[in-house]
């Protein structure tokens, strides 16, 4: 699988969790935060939600931890949770969104503000991105910049393989063709 | 702007695989959080028993261990039919409720609600009969839900044939189903 941890085991770490040892789950936390967070922030476009969905799926999974039955696999398992709660965070940001919005045409065409120093490019990035669907985003997110192989895809989202191959397809041609768009602006 | 020898896509995928660096302040908020929970469910006997018949196990019999499993087996299996009861219902309380939904030109449709905390994922309604019907089927103890459907993963829709309850949150269209406690 893709997910992988190093240096003490997680099974360790969980393992003395278990034995009521909290700090512990501090390395887990650790260990996980930067990885996931990279996920989160990538799937919902902003830092502030990707950091309040990471602090969720930590806290859920401590909470469910006796449900983790792989220990040695609790990168995957803790990768699931957030993976699920991305598309909670995702569906309400919807929601949100059309609150504020009113106008589709502006939507399209918005630029997005974003803090100095980020590059034309960074803009570009996150402006294809955040207009696929949010299922062909998470197929592309886990397949091109996580590096999961499809099975452990379909493990996560639930998807079958073959359905989770051709959203990765189209979210490659989808995002093909903005870029190309974007480059004769 | 793109070194035309590298595929864009490619381009923007190791663009997003730089790491990220999420401030460390959050763990200090996790562990403050977790601090406030029980602690996780320490392994029980009964637990570990159930783990450990979840694992996948080799066994190897005799013929004549066999048989003798065999037969614990079938006593097992006949005192339990003996007792056998009509299974609980998933909760007490909880009554069924079709939602529906006549959709004719959407491709996937969801319910989603204070049931099942707005996942879009958690309950996905069926087409039903022709294809323009959309059903699914939720337990719902007493209590009073607001809901709506998510259609191809970008509308959301209030329910039309239910009161439309206005959502403090977000403003959005959504419906309010009261779930009474009694036997209505």
């Amino acid at each position: 699988m893709g997910i992988h941890s190093v240096g003490t085991s997680d099974a360790a770490l969980v393992r003395r969790v278990h034995a009521g040892d909290t700090g512990a789950y501090a390395d887990l936390v650790a260990r996980y935060r930067d990885r996931l967070g990279r996920y989160a922030l990538h799937m919902l476009g902003n830092r502030e939600d990707a950091e309040e969905v990471l602090q969720d799926s930590f806290v859920r999974a401590y909470r469910s931890l006796a449900r983790c039955d792989d220990p040695e696999r609790f990168g995957a398992w803790l990768y699931g949770i957030l993976v699920n709660r991305c598309r909670t965070a995702g569906a309400r940001a919807a929601r949100r969104a059309r609150r504020f919005v009113h106008d589709p045409v502006a939507l399209e065409t918005a630029p997005l503000a974003g803090p100095d120093g980020r590059t034309e490019w960074d803009d570009m990035v996150r402006w294809a991105l955040a207009r696929l669907p949010s299922e062909s985003r998470e197929a592309f997110l886990l397949k091109h910049v996580e590096e999961l192989e499809y099975e452990d895809m379909a493990r996560l989202t639930g998807a079958g393989v073959s359905a989770l191959k051709m959203r990765v397809k189209r979210a490659r041609e989808q995002l093909q063709a903005m870029l190309k768009e974007a480059e004769r602006v | 702007m793109f070194d035309q020898s590298e595929d864009a896509v490619e381009r923007l995928a190791r663009h997003l695989r730089r790491a990220v660096r999420i401030n460390p302040a959050l763990d200090e908020r996790v562990m403050r959080a977790i601090t406030a929970l029980p602690a996780p469910g320490r392994t029980t006997w009964l637990g570990e028993v159930w783990r450990w018949l979840k694992r996948p196990h080799q066994l190897t019999l005799t013929p004549l261990g066999g048989l003798a499993a065999a037969a614990a087996v079938a006593v097992v299996v006949v005192l339990t039919r003996m007792d056998s009861r009509p299974p609980a219902p998933p909760e007490e309380d909880s009554r069924a409720f079709q939602f529906a939904l006549v959709a004719p030109h959407a491709t996937r449709v969801s319910l989603v609600g204070d049931f099942n905390d707005w996942d879009a994922t958690r309950t996905p309604m069926r087409q039903t009969g022709t294809e323009a019907l959309w059903t699914v089927v939720v337990p719902l103890v007493p209590g009073r839900y607001h809901y709506a459907f998510f259609v191809d993963d970008s509308r959301w829709l209030a329910d039309p044939s239910a009161p439309v309850a206005r959502d403090e949150d977000y403003g959005a269209p959504s419906s309010v189903l009261t779930v009474g406690g009694g036997g209505s």
